[in-house]
């Protein structure tokens, strides 16, 4: 008990000093401004005597103080049983502390205002807003009450949720009223059906996939650009997947089948520089083709190398398709560091089709194409050749695979997907040039990869949405984007080493005390 | 005509000249033996037979074909298998897809299932981890995952190298039945080993090697009572 209460004070102290350091560097408003964007709230009426800016601060200050609470409650370690009672006041103690230690900090930046010292003008010609938002409008005593209650009121709660939710409460644990009715409820032969079969699965894909069909008609232009961008990303991650993941080939140059991809739709279907203006729907499958050729060519002598060497000589070639692309001398051919303008789109029965939500509808359909192709690929035959030359490169020789042809094959169907992303990505743009394919394209692949989890597909897409999208997002924050960005990284790389979504081989490499794979047997060659 | 034939092999790494003209032979049916101190060539030798080192000179034939020009992943499919030295297994893929693998060259899917079958009765621990991730397997059920896999080529000749590294002397011996149960279901086997009273003690004939050259070949019965061979592998003096 002890212990427990030390811990929460400890826990209350610390949310204290990180509430304060983020008001001091007027993050809080710069929340709360992101919250009215979220809510739509800004016009909104007063509540309470509340105006929208300062519930959202409120707002914010909860979440960390529902943080607090359930981080003051946790049982320490060498604790075994759990009681509620403990968890509570744990909370309680914690929210007290971080509540006590802000209206401290409203109390001085209140009455400091009010005698007037010169740190108080400075602070409140700085900040004057942030200031009165922090006091909630009110006195600095009434603001600093409202501190104590309010983070107090949430560190319980925090504590309360977080001893109800999180320890798995909600999983089957004797006692509890409340867990003897869902247990009798999940044992209704109807609930067991519903959850054990198959079609719920189908079901649940099916409502998020109509979400997502349904996201772009609301999304407006912005955001179906980086819808867009983000699904590009995803084809480009399940590519690299293939060859990085599956195959075990470390390839930092997938920019260059990317860039094939979209040069081979530039050239072909732009009136400038050949004058060639093909169709979309030919030009298509052209640059899958030239890029999965291309895998094959750069692949041949390349794959024979191992691990760090493959790296650096493909690390070049992408850097050489770029410089090829903007040079002088193929300046008549590829249009040089001007690029390729008026770059074709896809029509479809006689009509153009080439909206913002057009474009993002073709890119959902091309990745829902490499989804199913990367699933049939992984649970086949090629699929467990590629693993097991990954993981020993000799004995799968051994065992009869022909590892050269494998290799091969995984740097061309890898390929062939970037090509595709690059095709759709230059259409989509209607322009593109030598800079869209930079180095940073590869590195963001690779990271995509191993952000979301190595080697499945769940991952991938998660990675790109958190590398590509989350940023847009967060564009809101403004000066704090980058910083944000950051720390997310970092805090998930910690959170979750194998990614956000690891494969159950990841994880299993990472935790190593789980060694067993929970793989239904299905698909698989036997 | 022998099964194998291997007739004055020398195998290079770079400039090392690591065979120096080893030749023998092994009849269907027959377990034969390697033996040898650290760093003689066995394991060499196993790599020149299954192509994973080709020898510069010299050349291996499979039932009196050569096998000088096929890849190793070709060999495979005539009837070679191998147990690695140091069991070679995947280590982050399950039991189940590692014997999955060592079927991979083949196509008739009821023997496949009838293979697997037999390397559960002869291993049951590996039909109860099948799931498991084979790098969290022990040693010895590593060395079986090693051997089962092995015997899911359906092999006519199986070269092993070294099955009973680092093994408890219990498990050393069920290894050893092992080997001798799947020789007598008729598959040839050319074993190679540290511990040569076990290998001696099984097989029908051996082969002594030293420095990339055979020294030695006799009955395994009157090898183990040579006296060079007890002085320097048996541990006799
Ligand atoms: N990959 C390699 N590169 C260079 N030299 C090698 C390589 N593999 C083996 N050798 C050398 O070839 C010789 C024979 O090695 P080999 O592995 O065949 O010995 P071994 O009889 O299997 O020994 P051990 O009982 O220790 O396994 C040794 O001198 C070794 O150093
Ligand atoms: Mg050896």
């Amino acid at each position: 008990m002890k212990k427990q209460l030390r811990h929460a004070v400890n826990a209350g102290g610390i949310f204290g000093i990180i509430t304060i350091f983020l008001f001091l560097i007027g993050f809080t408003g710069t929340a709360a401004d992101l919250f009215s964007d979220l809510f739509r709230n800004k016009n909104a009426a007063p509540f309470l005597s509340l105006n929208p800016q300062m519930l959202n601060m409120l707002i914010f200050l909860g979440l960390i103080g529902l943080w607090a609470g359930a981080y003051g409650s946790r049982k320490s370690k060498s604790q075994t049983d759990d009681p509620w009672g403990a968890a509570l006041i744990g909370g309680l103690t914690a929210g007290l502390v971080h509540g006590l230690l802000v209206s401290g900090l409203a109390l001085l930046v209140g009455t400091l205002n009010l005698r007037g010292v010169r740190i108080n003008v400075y602070l409140s010609e700085l900040l004057p807003d942030a200031i009165k938002l922090f006091l909630v409008g009110k006195s600095p005593l009434q603001g600093a009450t409202v501190h104590i209650v309010f983070l107090t009121l949430t560190g319980f709660l925090g504590g309360l949720l977080s001893r109800g939710v999180g320890r798995g409460s909600w999983r089957v644990r004797s006692g509890a009223a409340w867990n003897s009715i869902l247990e009798k409820i999940s044992q209704q032969s109807i609930v067991k059906q519903v959850r054990g079969s198959r079609n719920t699965r189908y079901v649940v894909y099916g409502i998020l996939l109509l979400l997502v069909f349904l996201l772009p008609l609301r999304a407006g232009p912005y955001w179906n650009y980086t819808i867009g961008t983000v699904g590009i990303y995803v084809l480009l991650g399940l590519g690299l997947n293939i060859v990085v993941g599956l195959a075990g080939l470390l390839d930092l140059g997938y920019v260059a089948f990317f860039a094939i991809g979209a040069y081979t739709m530039a050239l072909l279907t732009a009136p400038q520089p050949h004058h060639l203006m093909w169709s979309f729907w030919i030009a298509l499958p052209i640059g899958v083709l030239l890029a999965a050729l291309t895998g094959l060519l750069l692949g041949a002598p390349v794959l024979r190398m191992r691990g760090d060497y493959l790296a650096i000589v493909t690390l070049g070639f992408g850097e050489i398709i770029r410089i090829l692309s903007k040079s002088d001398a193929l300046t008549p051919f590829t249009g040089g560091p001007s690029g390729v303008k008026a770059i074709g789109f896809p029509t479809l029965f006689g009509k153009p089709f080439n909206s913002g939500v057009d474009f993002v509808y073709l890119i959902f359909l091309a990745v829902l194409l490499i989804i199913f192709v990367t699933n049939r690929l992984q649970n086949s035959r090629v699929g467990r050749a590629w693993e097991a030359m990954r993981e020993d490169e000799t004995v799968s020789r051994a065992m009869g695979i022909n590892t050269l042809t494998q290799k091969l094959l995984a740097f061309a169907i890898g390929a062939a997907f970037a090509g595709l992303g690059g095709a759709l990505f230059a259409s989509r743009n209607v322009f593109t040039g030598p800079e869209d394919h930079n180095l940073m394209v590869s590195i963001n692949v690779v990271a995509v990869v191993i952000v979301g989890g190595m080697g499945n597909i769940p991952g991938v897409i998660a990675g790109a949405l958190m590398l590509k999208g989350l940023p847009e997002v967060l564009r809101q924050l403004e000066d704090y984007r980058v910083m944000v960005f950051g720390a997310l990284l970092i805090v998930m790389m910690l959170w979750r080493p194998a990614g956000m979504i690891p494969s159950a081989r990841r994880k299993m490499e990472v935790e190593k005390d789980k060694g067993v794979i929970e793989t239904p047997d299905e698909g698989r060659g036997k | 005509m022998a099964m194998l034939e291997v007739k004055d092999i020398h195998t290079y790494y770079g400039n090392i000249h690591a065979l120096k003209g080893i030749s023998l032979t092994v009849e269907q049916g027959e377990i034969v033996t390697l033996i040898g101190s650290n760093g003689a060539g066995k394991t060499t030798t196993l790599r020149s037979i299954c192509g994973l080192q080709k020898p510069r000179t010299g050349s291996i034939q499979l039932n009196g074909e050569d096998l000088n020009s096929y890849k190793a992943h070709q060999i495979v499919s005539k009837g070679v298998a191998m147990v690695p030295e140091g069991r070679g297994i995947f280590a982050r893929l399950t039991v189940a897809e590692n014997l999955d693998l060592g079927a991979y060259t083949r196509n008739d899917r009821t023997a496949i299932q009838e293979d697997l079958e037999r390397v559960f009765t002869i291993f049951p621990r590996l039909k109860e981890r099948q799931r498991q991730v084979a790098g969290t397997l022990s040693g010895g059920e590593q060395q079986m995952l090693a051997t089962g896999r092995a015997l899911m080529t359906r092999p006519r000749l199986l070269l092993m190298d070294e099955p009973s590294m680092g093994l408890a002397p219990v498990l050393v011996e069920a290894i050893f039945d092992v080997i001798k149960a799947i020789n007598k279901e008729g598959t040839t086997i050319l074993l190679v080993e540290q511990n040569a009273l076990m290998a001696l003690s099984i097989a029908h004939r051996g082969y002594v090697i030293q420095t990339g050259q055979i020294v030695l070949q006799d009955t395994a019965a009157n090898l183990k009572n040579n006296e060079t061979v007890q002085k320097a592998y048996l541990g006799i003096e």
